[in-house]
């Protein structure tokens, strides 16, 4: 069986990948297959692992997503929390305004939010990010847990696809040995119905 | 101060007056209030189709059919951690913006309006508005979305850890 059919029948036992709106399917899709064409002819049991496997490196570029998320989110916390934006709706207007700003994709208006919250904070960007760094230091320290969790679990995984793999290759070999050997068996037999008994 | 915060205000204070749940229906849907995962309950697969199939699955790779019953289980457990995984990540718990940015200070003249009638003491308002106060206190502790759903997922890497030890060692020891 191919090795794109095996991982499409064994889908439904590992419900299809849950991904998030912002996710391609196809780049999920793409991983799995690259991983899975480093085995050479996998067993659907190996198809399962791998497909976890490359879950695991899934999750692992969200949560590296997040640290970074984490970072802006405490950036906004401290500059409404300096500046006079505090009450009302400011947290989440200026939240949104410095996640763009960051990305480069910041209008006129929310650059001049920005600006304005910084000088009236009288921080500057590097100085505002240390601090946040600061701020949610304990949040990171979760995310990067999380990481190395996903990092152990692939280690496991990998070591359970090796033990599958020299597992066939020992059964392969075994079976060519006991097929060596009955080979040889009846040629032993002929020879000894044609020797004379002495 | 705005009606809506008023209203909101006036709500709250009358959640805190009410005594649970009456009816028998009302008391099992609570009763599950706590529910977070479920992923402390003992799972039973074999009845399942899926169960069945994997098994059929691993048996024809030469495992002993303990061994393919323990990896089948085990890899629908590991399936069933990493699906509670996804829903805590995609759904933390949402932040409450009314309680995070009200102002419990400028509030006091509300507090003392909605218990007045009551015939309720300063002390009364006084302890309302420090209940109120160390609510808003845990809900700026918990931070916005990411960090919220951060400290969430963090909470199941346990059961994630157990899970992939008793996968790995099912299928090394099969």
């Amino acid at each position: 069986m191919p090795v794109e059919d095996k991982s499409k029948s064994l889908l439904p036992f590992l419900s299809s990948p849950k991904l998030l709106s912002d996710e391609s399917e196809a780049e999920f899709q793409s991983g799995l297959q690259s991983l899975l064409s480093e085995l050479d002819n996998p067993s659907p049991l190996a198809v399962a692992l791998v497909s976890q496997l490359n879950e695991c490196l899934w999750w692992i570029r969200r949560h590296t997503v997040d640290k970074e998320l984490l970072l802006h989110e405490a950036m906004a916390r401290l500059l409404s929390r300096e500046g006079s934006n505090w009450m009302g709706s400011g947290n989440s207007k200026l939240s949104v305004a410095l996640e763009h700003y960051l990305d480069g994709s910041a209008d006129k208006d929310q650059a001049a939010l920005i600006g304005e919250a910084l000088s009236e904070a009288n921080l500057t960007l590097a100085d505002l990010r240390a601090r946040a760094f600061k701020d949610a230091a304990r949040h990171i320290k979760m995310v990067d847990d999380l990481i190395h969790r996903q990092h152990q679990t692939m280690r496991h995984l990998q070591r359970s696809i090796d033990s599958i793999d020299y597992k066939s290759r020992l059964i392969k070999r075994m079976d060519l040995e006991l097929a060596a050997l009955e080979s040889k068996q009846p040629m032993k037999g002929v020879l000894s119905l044609d020797d004379k008994p002495s | 101060m705005t009606i809506n915060h008023r209203r909101s205000l006036a709500n709250r204070c009358n959640a805190l007056k009410s005594t649970g749940p009456r009816s028998v229906s009302g008391k099992r849907a609570s009763s599950q209030n706590s529910r977070k995962h479920g992923l402390n309950s003992a799972p039973d697969f074999e009845p399942s189709s899926e169960y069945r199939a994997l098994v059929d699955l691993i048996a024809e790779e030469g495992f002993s059919a303990f061994a393919c019953a323990d990896i089948a289980s085990s890899l629908l457990n590991y399936r069933r951690v990493m699906d509670a995984y996804y829903d805590t990540y995609t759904s933390p718990e949402p932040v409450d913006e009314f309680l995070r940015d009200a102002n419990v200070k400028a509030s006091n003249p509300i507090f003392s309006e909605l218990l007045s009638p009551s015939g309720s003491e300063p002390q009364d308002m006084r302890e309302m508005a420090a209940f109120f106060a160390s609510m808003q206190r845990q809900e700026r502790r918990k931070g916005g979305p990411v960090s919220r759903r951060s400290a969430d997922t963090h909470k199941l890497m346990r059961y994630q850890r157990n899970a992939i030890a008793r996968l790995s060692r099912a299928v090394r020891q099969g």
